[in-house]
């Protein structure tokens, strides 16, 4: 995790996708094992926080919050999510050939990808996680 | 009055109630979950109580061109499912309308 904060600090998309993909997948492999202690569910729980909401809602954010106003001709952070997410040709096309605005949607795309990732049904395989994670947890917990 | 959209509210509560999303619907919601996707076609617009650029609702919003109201804080205790209501889109409120 602190890989990936520095790999997104120096915007290396290549870097950050395959430490998010790392994540993931140590992530599933807590879910897979016969038998996983509390603590390994608990790292699985983090990494599922951080890669479902801390990531994307605040690192994510506000690295392109940052970023993007750095492209010229200007274009402002709605805009940007705009363009992308409603795949608006105009603005696309304005920006194709422009490095900053494609290495940030490249970096947006990623980062959605994963917070939209589906796995045996559920976002997240929360599911599974949440099966899981209530049989394990030690009675009285809080 | 700014831009508004009209529909029939459905309050979000329980993951189960997103099956109670119909043609017309305002999705009411105190944060969105993945499952909003399935129905999004559906919905006219959506007030919600979280506000981030990058939280389900906002994303499904803009995929889908849904008018939304974000950092509405305490919503879901103002609307009722099935309840006709508004969204004001300049002013930033909701209110139920007859």
């Amino acid at each position: 995790m602190k890989n990936l904060l520095k790999e997104t600090y120096l915007l290396d998309v290549g870097k950050i996708s395959k430490s998010i993909e790392r994540l993931w997948q140590e992530y599933q492999a807590v879910l897979d094992s016969k038998n996983p202690s509390w603590e390994a569910m608990n790292r699985a729980r983090a990494i599922l926080f951080f890669l479902g909401y801390f990531y994307p809602e605040k690192i994510a954010l506000e690295s392109l919050e940052k970023r993007v106003r750095f492209i010229r001709p200007k274009i402002t952070i709605d805009d940007f999510f705009k363009a992308l997410d409603g795949k608006d040709r105009k603005i696309l096309g304005k920006y194709s050939k422009n490095k900053k605005f494609q290495k940030l949607s490249k970096f947006y795309l990623l980062v959605k990808g994963i917070k939209n990732r589906v796995e045996n049904g559920s976002y997240l395989d929360e599911e599974r996680f949440n099966r899981l994670y209530s049989k394990l947890k030690p009675r009285g917990y809080f | 009055m700014g831009k508004t959209v009209q529909g029939r509210a459905v309050v979000i509560k329980k993951r189960k109630d997103y099956s109670k999303i119909k043609p017309g619907t305002i999705l009411i919601a105190k944060e969105a979950h993945p499952d909003l996707v399935i129905s999004a076609r559906k919905i006219k617009g959506i007030a919600i109580e979280e506000d981030n650029k990058l939280c389900h609702a906002a994303i499904v919003a803009r995929e889908f061109g849904i008018p939304i109201l974000m950092g509405m804080e305490g919503i879901v205790k103002e609307f009722k499912t099935g309840e006709k209501i508004a969204l004001d889109l300049e002013r930033k409120t909701a209110y139920k309308i007859k």
